[in-house]
């Protein structure tokens, strides 16, 4: 791996008596990297902290090789970094060029024309240029979510942290946002959260699991889905020994799980791998 | 369409450079929108990055945002234009928010006309205690978790929240002090104890950002405005004098006030420049 560019050593955050956070540690290098986990793993209070909304109670951060506790390092981090929050709000009576001009100011883009131009760059990137006048409030879910998206590029940040991005999105505008992340990725730092496995596949260097607030897994997209090696299968019915197994369209039952010896294995996918993962360590706090 | 005769070469291309006289180019714009031959000779001599820098002009004007009448005032009241945008987003800057300001003093204000002798101090007393407040609750839904829909992506901003709220507290403050004071003049018996809300307006609006550095702004204003409401009636209880809050020693109290909270802002805000959340 590169140089990281962020680089996270025993994080650890409690809201009240829920522990988020409990001894998180990795780095990541420029390129794209994923979090995966399912809802309370504490994939948004890590993203936050990353977008320095937020202090670890404990542990160290450091951001394109700043520490985000120090006020002058802090503003020259958010100089550089780009955040899509989970839960994007709006002014709902803003335009979206309204909207993204609003966050362009608070960028400290204050020079009007070349503010509205990079405006209309950023909006065009995610598809919006034919609607930029049109109010928030008359956007569809996908469109605004795509205006949040565009306000993270303002300024064409060095770190970019987007939480769920893809939520929303119909194939057709997620394949447009794959197309435009992985344009932008040769220097650049883009941490994404997600729960669909196929955007880590198709887009990820890396890809780190979270549950229960801490690291599970992390490597390539590659090594998560060798994680299902030989627990794939194919049979008539659901197997015995499955931990999880579903009816595919061609009618034949798509077993995971410990594959009995004469199995009909198939090719595992990184969504397998992640199942298998999640699944493990619950069955090993089950058995606990 | 096309005419017979045709442009001088050289007047074109003073027109295109600008340097033509105003009565020529006139003349001349005239002649272009009849004749195709010299529109085209325009067109091919005009340099590119002229052409773009129109354009740019043209789409920028389109562009625009829609200014509102709040903003349209900022503006003439030479608000930088950035500034002027930032605060639009404050939903106590809205004009529903003014209007609503100045109708609960315009009310205030006619009860006030309407009654005599000691309901007539009562009535008083009551606008000066509410109009000290009025700034208090629009700095409480200027900015902040909760109330800006938009605080996740600002607090990851360059722009530090402190200095956002700073802004917006001030032409908060402003603004109130503007509508509050034209209701004052329509007071009865109009006298030097109609002006005597400015100094706590001020205290409790220092006093309400000064404890945000602490807490959330809703809740340090709501506890600047109870505390404010019980030192007021305490002071009239105990002095036997309705307006016992805005005699001198209590304009003395609220400049104190303003003085402490103006040092824990600067040392606070010297602290926590930009602050993350704990």
């Amino acid at each position: 791996m590169s140089a990281p560019t962020v680089e996270i050593h025993d994080v650890r955050k409690r809201f009240g008596r829920t522990t988020a956070l409990q001894g998180v540690t990795f780095d990541v290098a420029a390129g794209i990297t994923g979090l995966l986990g399912p809802n309370g793993a504490g994939k948004t209070t890590l993203l936050r902290m990353m977008a320095t909304v937020l202090a670890p109670d404990d542990g160290r951060l450091r951001l394109l090789s700043w520490d985000p506790q120090a006020a002058d390092e802090r503003l020259a981090i958010r100089r550089r970094l780009g955040y899509m929050p989970q839960e994007p709000g709006f002014h709902r009576s803003f335009t979206a060029f309204e909207f993204v001009d609003y966050v362009a100011i608070l960028k400290e883009m204050t020079e009007r024309r070349a503010r509205h131009d990079e405006v209309r760059r950023v909006l065009g990137l995610v598809g919006l240029e034919g609607v930029s006048g049109r109010k928030i409030k008359a956007l569809s879910g996908g469109m605004r979510r795509r205006v949040a998206l565009a306000q993270s590029l303002l300024g064409d940040p060095d770190l970019l942290v987007l939480d769920e991005p893809t939520a929303g999105l119909d194939p057709e505008q997620r394949l447009r946002f794959r197309e435009l992340v992985s344009d932008r990725t040769a220097d650049r730092t883009v941490i994404l959260s997600t729960h669909q496995t196929e955007d880590v596949a198709a887009l990820c260097q890396r890809v780190i699991v979270m549950l229960d607030g801490q690291v599970l897994f992390e490597g390539t997209p590659r090594e998560l889905t060798q994680v299902a090696d030989r627990r794939v299968w194919l049979a008539d019915d659901r197997a015995a020994g499955a931990r999880l197994s579903w009816r595919t369209a061609d009618g034949a039952h798509r077993n995971i799980g410990e594959a009995p010896s004469d199995a009909d294995l198939v090719a595992p996918t990184l969504e397998d791998g992640y199942l298998l993962l999640v699944g493990d360590r619950a069955f090993a706090e089950e058995a606990a | 369409m096309t005419t017979t005769w045709h442009a001088d070469p050289i007047a074109l291309a003073a027109y295109v450079e600008g340097s033509l006289d105003d009565v020529r180019a006139s003349s001349l714009e005239a002649h272009l929108l009849t004749c195709d031959r010299c529109r085209d000779g325009v067109a091919t001599s005009t340099p590119a990055d002229a052409i773009d820098r129109m354009w740019g002009g043209v789409v920028d004007t389109i562009d625009t945002p829609h200014r509102s009448a709040v903003e349209r005032l900022l503006l003439a009241l030479r608000v930088p234009e950035h500034l002027a945008r930032l605060l639009m987003a404050t939903p106590s800057l809205r004009l529903s928010w003014l209007v609503a300001e100045a109708l609960a003093l315009g009310f205030a204000v006619i009860a006030a006309n309407g009654t005599s002798g000691q309901d007539e101090e009562l009535v008083l007393f009551l606008f000066l205690v509410v109009a000290a407040l009025l700034p208090v609750a629009g700095v409480a839904v200027a900015f902040g978790p909760g109330i800006d829909p938009t605080y996740e992506v600002a607090a990851a901003a360059p722009m530090p929240a402190d200095r956002l709220l700073l802004i917006r507290a001030a032409a908060v403050l402003a603004s109130s002090v503007s509508i509050t004071a034209l209701a004052a003049l329509a007071l009865p018996d109009l006298d030097a104890i109609a002006a005597a809300w400015l100094l706590p307006a001020l205290g409790l609006t220092a006093a309400t950002l000064a404890l945000g550095t602490w807490v959330r702004p809703l809740v340090a204003a709501a506890s600047v405005a109870l505390t404010w409401v019980l030192f007021a009636a305490a002071a009239a209880v105990s002095t036997q004098d309705r307006l016992a809050a805005f005699r001198p020693a209590g304009q003395v109290a609220c400049l104190a006030v303003i003085a402490a909270s103006a040092a824990v802002l600067a040392h606070r805000h010297t602290l926590s420049e930009g602050r993350i959340v704990r």
